[in-house]
């Protein structure tokens, strides 16, 4: 019996190690990810200027899913042209899929030189492991994605909404929906 | 007097271009896929798109594929994505199937726009990579024939 209690200590404490880890490593990938899409100048902000004055009227609102965050007023005319830049593991397709599965009233484009507005951002898909599926019998995968929407001439970001499900049934077709859905309420129909 | 009349004709004209102008900015684009039309598939992540060709000539999709992009009216690209089941998901979850994603986009290849676009998910697919193209080539022929 006396050494059934400290076997039992070192699993639990084995599982908890093996439970928490993933998580502390995913935030680091997540945050390095972003930092490489972003080119040399957004990447190192400056030492002097606080980070709020990059983006200004950037308001945050609430959201059922994720976080979302649009400038003062600021609306995109319906049937805009928009250019949805290549994102990591080809997430700009499931966002145009999403665009026309909810059908918002934009006219998306192939060439960034015809557009007015473009969608960039980054996502990432997590699958789910042996110790979910054993534990809480769940197969689906985690998503997370972050998009921007910029005004090409102006080059001023006026809309940025992230997104995560843990458990998403269908995937980044999810996540990819999930950031037309709020694309869709900032376009004048 | 005459001058003017001229002043104001000549700014009714304007007015009347830049309403015009900002009229056909915001205009709709054309949806429409024209049967028949010359449809060429890019290549896409795991030769997906070798299964694709496949399912639009199986499913009867009214278009023509085309090896040549410049001959082609559409273009087809996209991105799958296959997760061959794992050891945990056979022994726990009971099931072998893959898990297929896929997303593909047809645009106009001379006005560049994204005439149609659709994504599909399948935790546990069947056939595969061929259950994802047949989906993708059974939507699409709804799209150019239901409209």
């Amino acid at each position: 019996m006396q050494n059934v209690a400290p076997k039992s200590l070192f699993l639990a404490a084995l599982i908890l190690s093996v439970a928490t880890y993933p998580q502390s490593a995913r935030s680091q990938e997540t945050t390095s990810a972003q930092d490489q899409s972003k080119p040399a100048s957004e990447t190192k902000p400056a030492s002097n200027e606080p980070a709020k004055e990059v983006a200004p009227d950037l308001k945050q609102a609430s959201s059922d899913e994720g976080k979302l965050a649009t400038v003062n007023n600021a609306k995109i005319p319906s049937y805009s042209k928009v250019y949805v830049a290549p994102m990591i593991g080809g997430f700009e397709n499931y966002i145009i899929a999403g665009l026309r599965n909810k059908k918002v009233p934009l006219t998306v484009v192939m060439d960034r030189s015809k557009a007015e507005y473009e969608i960039s951002g980054v996502s990432e898909s997590e699958k789910a492991g042996w110790a979910k599926m054993l534990f809480i019998g769940v197969q689906n995968s985690n998503e997370e994605a972050s998009i921007k929407i910029a005004h090409l001439k102006t080059g001023a970001v006026i809309f940025g909404y992230s997104v995560h499900k843990t458990n998403s049934m269908r995937g980044r077709q999810s996540a990819g929906e999930a950031c037309a859905k709020h694309i869709k309420q900032i376009v004048i129909e | 007097m005459a001058n003017r009349r001229v002043v104001s004709m000549v700014f009714f004209l304007i007015a009347a271009a830049v309403i015009a102008r900002a009229g056909e900015k915001n205009a709709p684009p054309s949806q429409k896929i024209r049967k028949g039309a010359k449809v060429f598939v890019a290549p896409i992540a795991q030769g997906f798109d070798s299964f694709l060709k496949d399912a639009i000539a199986k499913k009867k999709v009214p278009v023509e594929i085309t090896t040549n992009r410049d001959q082609a009216d559409y273009e087809i690209t996209g991105t799958a994505e296959t997760q061959k089941a794992s050891t945990a998901k056979i022994l726990i979850m009971g099931n072998w199937h893959s898990r297929e994603e896929a997303s593909i986009t047809l645009s106009n290849i001379k006005s560049g726009e994204v005439v149609w676009a659709y994504s599909v998910h399948q935790e546990a697919s069947t056939h595969g990579k061929r259950s994802s193209a047949e989906s993708c080539a059974k939507h699409l022929k709804d799209a150019i024939e239901g409209q």
